[in-house]
C-alpha cells in the first residue's frame, strides 16, 4: 500500500470546484434551489475549519458554534453600525471581521481546551460551548436574548454596485469566500504546521520528542481553524440578516460535528461532501417531512457503522478500480444492492412517517405517499411496510455480499498485479 | 572536558518501588556508550529520565552541561538530545518520507511555521532523503509506515531518532528482535550515523555491545554495577558474577531446553 498525494489532479480538482461554484445556481435554479446553495456555501466552510481539528489535528470538539456564532455576533454588530454610520466597511469584507473575531475567540478559549487532548479536550470544549450558550443569553444587551440581533445587509454605498439585496449576489459572495477559504485551509495542510498537527493527532508523544510542543501545535491549529469558522459565521450572519444564540449552541457543534463525518473526516474534501449532504437533509428534507432529523441521525449512526471514513471514503476506494478498468464487474452488483437498499428505504419511510402521524396529535393519521392514502391506525399498512423493509433488508444483504464477494476477488486480483 | 550527559545521584521511584538508586554517571563527548543489564534493571526507565519522559525524583541530570533535569521532551530534544524507543514508536498513519521529516523540521528551524509550503523547502526534503537513504529505505519513501515490515519499522524508527542530526543519541535496544543479518546491517547503520555524535545506547547482543562500544555501563536492580572499556567489563569479577554469568547459565538453559 502507497500514499502519494494527487499532485497532478490538483489544478483540475481546484478548477472544476471554482467552475462549480460559479455554476451552481444555473445548474439549480430556482429560490429555494439559491437558497440552499447558499447554506451549503457557509456549510462547507465551517465544516472544513471543524476538520482542521478533528481530521487534521485529532481534537473531537463539541463546542466549534463557539467560533462562528461570536465571529457572526460581532459580525451583525459590525454590521448595524455600518448601517448607522458608525464607520464604513464594503459588506463583502464583513467576513473577515467574523474571521477576526472567531481568532480572538480561538486564542482566549483555545488557551484553554488545547491545554489537554483527547476526551479531555472534548469535554472542556463542550463545557466552553455551554458557559459561552449561557452568557449569550445572560447579556441580552449585547447578545439579544432568544430573539437575537436582527439586521440589514443592504447598507452603505452598493459595493461595484452590488447591494447584496438580491440572493444571487449573496450566493456569490459566500461562494467566493468558501472558495478562498477552501484554498486556504488547503494551503495549511502543505505547511509545517499542518503536517505536525498530524503527527500529533497520529502519536502525540513521538512528535514532543522531535522537538514539538503538542499544546503549542493544537492551539495553533485551533486558532487558525476558528478563523475560518468565524467566517462562515459572518457570512451565514449576512446571509440570514439575524444572528441569535442558536449560533452557538450544542445543537449547531453537534450538526457540524455530524456533517463532517458524514463527509469524511479523513481526506481534506471530505467535510465539503457532508455540508452539503447535510445542508441537504436540513433544508430539503425538513420541508417535506417531519422525521427529517431522526433519517438523519440514522444516515449517521449507518457512516459510522459501515464507513467510518464518510462518503468520501466510499467514492475514494471505487478509484482504483475504476483505473484498472474494472469497475464494469461491479456495477451490476452496485445497482442490485441500491435497488435492495431503495426497498428497505421506502418500508423504513412508512413506517417511521405512521408513526409520527399517530403521534401528532389533532393532525391527520393519513398517511399521503406517492399519491395513496394509508391510515395509520389500521394494521394493513403496517404490515405492508414491515414486509417491504423485510425484503428490502434481506435482499440487501445478499446483495451486499455479492458486492463484496466481487470486490474481495477484484482486490486480491490488483495486489497480485501490483506485486508481479 | 564536559560531559556529553552527566548524571548526578539519579533516583526514580514509582510511588513506593524504587525503580533507580542513585545512579552517577558521566558519559564523554563523542564516545559511545553502551549501557547492559538484565531484564528490569531499569536501563530503560534511566533514558525516559535524561529525555524527559520521566520526572526524575531526586539528583540532577546535564546535558552539555546544562541542567536539564524535569525539563519537557520537546525542550531536551531542542537541546540536541534525540532518542529511539524500545518499542517502536513512529506515526503509523504517515509515508516513510513524512515521518523522517517530522525530525527534519524543527531542528532545520521551521518549528510552528504556517507560512512555508513544507514541499518547497529543499533543505529539508534534501536531508531526509539523505536519512531515508542511510536506513536504506529510500525506495519505500511512499509506503505507510504502519505497513512496513518489522525490521523497516525498527530502522525507520533510527531514522527518525536520527533525522535532525542531534549531538547525543539514545537508542533503547535497535536490534531487538531481529535476525542475524538484520543486526549486522544495524550495528553498521548505528556506526555510522553515530560519526561525530555521542551515542548511548541499551543493547541485549553483547556482540553488538562489544562490537560497537567505547565503553560499557552495568545496570542491575537500578544501580550501577560497574563503567569501563570492554576489556574492564569483560573482566570485572562482580559483572561476570552478576550479569554475565547469568546471561550464560541462561543461554546454557536455554540450550538445554532445546535439546
Ligand atoms: N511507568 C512505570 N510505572 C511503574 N513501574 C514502571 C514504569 N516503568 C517501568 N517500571 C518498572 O521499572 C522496572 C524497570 O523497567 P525498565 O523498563 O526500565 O527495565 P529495562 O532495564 O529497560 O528492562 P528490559 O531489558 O526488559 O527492557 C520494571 O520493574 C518496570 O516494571
Ligand atoms: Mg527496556
Amino acid at each position: 500500500m502507497t500514499y502519494q498525494p494527487l499532485n497532478l489532479g490538483r489544478w483540475i480538482i481546484w478548477g472544476g470546484a471554482a467552475l462549480l461554484f460559479a455554476a451552481a445556481p444555473h445548474l439549480f435554479p430556482g429560490g429555494f434551489a439559491l437558497t440552499m446553495l447558499t447554506q451549503m456555501g457557509v456549510m462547507i466552510l465551517f465544516a472544513l475549519s471543524y476538520n482542521m481539528l478533528l481530521g487534521q489535528g485529532g481534537m473531537l470538539s463539541f463546542g466549534h458554534a463557539v467560533y462562528s456564532g461570536l465571529g457572526a455576533y460581532v459580525t451583525v454588530h459590525a454590521l448595524n453600525q455600518i448601517g448607522a454610520g458608525t464607520f464604513y466597511l464594503p459588506v463583502p469584507l464583513l467576513p473577515l471581521v467574523g474571521g477576526i473575531a472567531g481568532l480572538a475567540f480561538g486564542l482566549l478559549f483555545g488557551y484553554v481546551t488545547t491545554k489537554r487532548a483527547g476526551t479531555t479536550f472534548a469535554l472542556i470544549s463542550l463545557g466552553i460551548g455551554e458557559m459561552v450558550f449561557a452568557c449569550v443569553l445572560m447579556f441580552p444587551g449585547f447578545f439579544g436574548g432568544e430573539a437575537g440581533i436582527s439586521t440589514n445587509r443592504m447598507v452603505g454605498q452598493p459595493f461595484l454596485g452590488l447591494t447584496f439585496g438580491p440572493g444571487i449576489q449573496v450566493y456569490y459572495l459566500v461562494a467566493l469566500w468558501c472558495f478562498l477559504g477552501m484554498a486556504g485551509m488547503f494551503a495549511l495542510t502543505q505547511t509545517p504546521l499542518g503536517r505536525m498537527a498530524n503527527a500529533v493527532r497520529d502519536n502525540p508523544e513521538r512528535a514532543e520528542f522531535v522537538g514539538y510542543n503538542t499544546r503549542h501545535v493544537r492551539f495553533l491549529q485551533l486558532v487558525l481553524s476558528s478563523f475560518f469558522a468565524g467566517v462562515s459565521g459572518a457570512l451565514s450572519c449576512i446571509n440570514f440578516e439575524i444572528v441569535s444564540a442558536e449560533n452557538v449552541s450544542a445543537i449547531r457543534s453537534g450538526g457540524v460535528l455530524l456533517a463532517t463525518f458524514i463527509g469524511g473526516v479523513p481526506f481534506f474534501f471530505g467535510p465539503v461532501i457532508g455540508a452539503i449532504v447535510f445542508v441537504f437533509f436540513i433544508v430539503a428534507l425538513s420541508g417535506f417531512t417531519k422525521a427529517w432529523l431522526l433519517y438523519l441521525g440514522l444516515f449517521f449512526v449507518l457512516i459510522v457503522v459501515y464507513a467510518p471514513g464518510g462518503i468520501a471514503s466510499l467514492i475514494l476506494m471505487q478509484f482504483p478500480v475504476i483505473r484498472a478498468g474494472r469497475w464494469r464487474e461491479l456495477a451490476l452488483p452496485y445497482a442490485l444492492a441500491a435497488l435492495a437498499g431503495l426497498v428497505a428505504l421506502a418500508g423504513l419511510i412508512g413506517l417511521v412517517e405512521m408513526v409520527y402521524r399517530l403521534s401528532d396529535q389533532g393532525v391527520s393519521t393519513v398517511l399521503q405517499l406517492l399519491g395513496m392514502s394509508f391510515d395509520a391506525r389500521s394494521a394493513p399498512p403496517w404490515i405492508a411496510f414491515g414486509a417491504i423493509l423485510a425484503a428490502g433488508l434481506a435482499s440487501l444483504r445478499a446483495a451486499a455480499r455479492r458486492v463484496g464477494e466481487r470486490w474481495g476477488a477484484i482486490q486480491l486480483e490488483l495486489q497480485a498485479q501490483a506485486a508481479a | 572536558m564536559k560531559s556529553a550527559i552527566e548524571l548526578r545521584d539519579v533516583h526514580k521511584s514509582f510511588g513506593t518501588t524504587k525503580i533507580i538508586f542513585g545512579v552517577s554517571l558521566q558519559i564523554r563527548e563523542g564516545e559511545r556508550h553502551a549501557i547492559i543489564g538484565p531484564n528490569g534493571a531499569g536501563k530503560s526507565t534511566l533514558f525516559n529520565l535524561i529525555s524527559g519522559r520521566y520526572e526524575v525524583s531526586a539528583g540532577r541530570i546535564l546535558l552539555h552541561g546544562a541542567d536539564i533535569t524535569n525539563l519537557q521532551p520537546f525542550e531536551i530534544n531542542r537541546k540536541g538530545l534525540s532518542r529511539s524507543f524500545q518499542v517502536t514508536n513512529i506515526f503509523h498513519n504517515m509515508s516513510v518520507y513524512e515521518n523522517v521529516r517530522c525530525g527534519v523540521l524543527w531542528p532545520a528551524g521551521y518549528r510552528y511555521s504556517f507560512w512555508h509550503r513544507v514541499g518547497g523547502l529543499r533543505d529539508v526534503r534534501q536531508r531526509a532523503e539523505e536519512v531515508m537513504e542511510r536506513i536504506g529505505l529510500a525506495r519505500r519513501r511512499n509506503t505507510l509506515a504502519g505497513t512496513l515490515t518489522y525490521a523497516e519499522q525498527r530502522a525507520l524508527e533510527i531514522g527518525v531518532t536520527i533525522a535532525g542530526g542531534a549531538s547525543v543519541v539514545l537508542l533503547d535496544e535497535p536490534t531487538a528482535g531481529m535476525s542475524r543479518t538484520e543486526t549486522a546491517q544495524v550495528v553498521e547503520l548505528i556506526r555510522s550515523v553515530t560519526e561525530g555524535r555521542t551515542l548511548v545506547m541499551v543493547e541485549h547482543h553483547m556482540g553488538v555491545v562489544f562490537n560497537l562500544a567505547d565503553r560499557i555501563s552495568v545496570l542491575v536492580y537500578g544501580e550501577l554495577l560497574a563503567t569501563g572499556t570492554p576489556e574492564e567489563i569483560r573482566a570485572n569479577p562482580a559483572v561476570q558474577e552478576a550479569y554475565l554469568g547469568a546471561l550464560h547459565k541462561e543461554a546454557a538453559r536455554a540450550d538445554g531446553s532445546h535439546a
